[in-house]
């Protein structure tokens, strides 16, 4: 139980999410994503490489920056 | 009793422990988060140095008096934002709006809150607006008064951007972030609004007489069409009228109609009737009458004929008989004729032969009277001759005794003719009596003797005269004749 904290970070690693502010280089994105029996968003931010994700775009997130940013990328890349 | 002391004592003791667990064992709300600190806890995944625990969302036991339990809300917070900044383009605007804002529901969040704001969370909203007042400020000042009325996306993510990791320093996340109202004191906005609003009012006048237009139009159309649509309804229900009249007449008809019919069926009928029985009258009267009226002018005929015939015959029958007859007497009479012509011719010439005898029997006899009758005559007229010439003579001598002998021999007669006129006189009155009677008489008596003296006055007038024989055409023959008679 008391390991479920430390876990969060990790956990994060690889969830999908929806864009819901567009995710850009040079912009503060924000996707949602299905957490903690609830859905939260959080600061996105797109990982190297990729472009623009407009507003409806699945994602991945990559990388966990706690407590509230996450790097994102396409889910299904074309 | 001892066991109701034990009972009592473990009762007690239930008593406490429950009582002792109350105070123990909390519990974490959803919408907040325990956090714990005091006793030296294995920190729950926040790594070294955090020096406190945090619960959410389950129960976990405290020691009181050794560890201090504070809660954090997980809730909602808001706060209004009414701030004075200047765009891209230096136009002052007032910016409302509205920040919704809650803890991070992630442990380092809580953390972060926790350590910023566990004393301090009634005063959270007034740390935001003073957060987002200086970021606001210069959100505003980066972008156009266009960008921020046309492109929120660009506001929101500029938002974001600034505040974003701002909040999340402080364990907040934003929600939502709602710009109520931008105030321009300068009216750009509505200067800038103005000629879209222009256009748009025109092009909104232009659509609503074009609307009006084609309303209009299709109003006038919709009338003109009801109108020919009523009109035609209306011939319709009038041609259905007329119909319904026509078949309404008819059917009130038909009643009359067919009993006229009938009546005309019946008549007809009827008149059959009529002249079968009439034909059957006719047939009758002529088996009844005619044929009897014929038999019996047949009969009257034949009879007659018969009748004629045989009074034709007879007739005939008789003529000749008749002529037979005729011819007989015809024989007869002549032969009775030849018979009586002898016989009046011997008869005739007896009868003349008598005649002639006779006649001349009678004449000599009529011969022998007439001669002495004339013989007589002869002397007679002699003799009167004489008396008449005498007479004459005297007369001639004496006028007035001849005369007065006259009137003496006449005298009674010419009383007679005096006293005729009192014949007449039923009563008469003589008013001096007899005297009176006798003049009466001497009167009627003296005319008497006038006529004496007129008779003489013409005999003296005559006695002029030569022949004597001859005096007055009157007087002498009564004269003459009186004495005769007298004689």
């Amino acid at each position: 139980m008391g390991d479920r904290g430390a876990d969060t970070d990790t956990d994060m690693v690889g969830m999908t999410g929806r864009v819901t502010g567009t995710v850009g280089p040079g912009l503060v994105g924000e996707v949602i994503v299905r957490i903690r029996g609830g859905a939260e968003h959080f600061l996105a931010h797109p990982v190297a490489g990729t472009g623009r994700l407009a507003v409806g775009t699945v994602v991945t997130v990559v990388e966990h920056l706690p407590p509230r940013t996450v790097y994102v990328m396409a889910a299904y890349d074309n | 009793m001892a066991i109701g002391v034990v009972a009592g004592i473990v009762l007690a003791a239930i008593v406490a422990l429950i009582g002792l667990f109350k105070l123990m064992w909390r519990v974490a709300e959803p919408n907040e988060a325990l956090v714990i600190s005091g006793s030296t806890h294995k920190t729950e995944g926040l790594g070294q140095g955090m020096g406190f625990r945090i619960v959410t969302g389950r129960g976990t036991l405290v020691l009181p008096g050794v560890q201090a339990v504070r809660k954090l809300s997980l809730d909602l917070n808001e706060t209004q934002l009414s701030v004075d900044c200047v765009t891209h383009q230096g136009i002052p605007l007032r910016v409302k709006g509205v920040v919704i804002f809650k803890v991070g529901d992630d442990l380092v969040s809580i953390a972060n809150a926790a350590r910023r704001f566990l004393d301090q969370q009634k005063m959270m909203p007034e740390r935001v607006h003073i957060v987002f007042a200086g970021h606001l400020r210069s959100i505003v000042g980066g972008l156009t008064v266009e960008d921020m009325i046309r492109d929120r996306e660009k506001l929101t993510g500029q938002t974001r951007m600034a505040c974003g990791t701002e909040m999340e320093k402080l364990g907040l996340i934003v929600d939502s972030l709602q710009i109520h109202e931008i105030e321009d004191p300068t009216g750009y906005i509505k200067n800038l609004a103005m000629p879209h609003a222009a256009a748009v009012q025109r092009d909104a006048r232009i659509a609503q007489a074009e609307a009006n237009r084609l309303a209009t139009e299709a109003e006038q159309a919709a009338f003109a069409r009801m109108a020919e649509a009523t009109r035609d309804s209306e011939i319709l229900q009038a041609g259905y009228q007329a119909e319904r009249d026509k078949a309404a007449a008819t059917a009130r008809q038909a009643g009359p109609l067919s009993e006229a019919a009938a009546r005309q069926e019946v008549v007809v009928q009827e008149t059959r009737v009529a002249e079968l029985e009439a034909h059957r009258r006719e047939q009758q009267l002529q088996a009844d009458v005619r044929k009897p009226a014929d038999a019996a002018a047949y009969e009257t005929r034949t009879r007659a004929e018969a009748e004629r015939d045989a009074r034709i015959s007879a007739a005939q029958a008789k003529a000749r008989e008749t002529e037979l007859a005729a011819a007989a007497e015809a024989t007869r009479v002549t032969t009775a004729a030849t018979a009586d012509a002898q016989a009046v011719e011997a008869r005739g010439i007896a009868s003349a032969k008598a005649t002639r005898a006779t006649g001349e029997a009678e004449a000599a006899a009529t011969q022998a009277r007439g001669l002495a009758e004339a013989e007589s005559a002869k002397a007679k007229g002699l003799a009167e001759a004489e008396a008449i010439k005498a007479r004459a003579a005297a007369l001639a001598e004496n006028q007035e005794a001849v005369v007065a002998q006259q009137l003496a021999e006449n005298w009674p007669a010419i009383v007679e003719a005096g006293a005729g006129a009192f014949g007449n006189v039923e009563h008469m009155v003589l008013l001096n009596g007899a005297e009176g009677m006798s003049e009466m008489f001497a009167k009627a008596l003296t005319m008497g003797g006038t006529g004496l003296g007129v008779a003489r006055q013409l005999l003296a007038s005559m006695g002029q005269a030569p022949a004597p024989g001859t005096p007055s055409p009157a007087a002498p023959p009564v004269n003459g004749r009186i004495p005769i008679r007298e004689e």
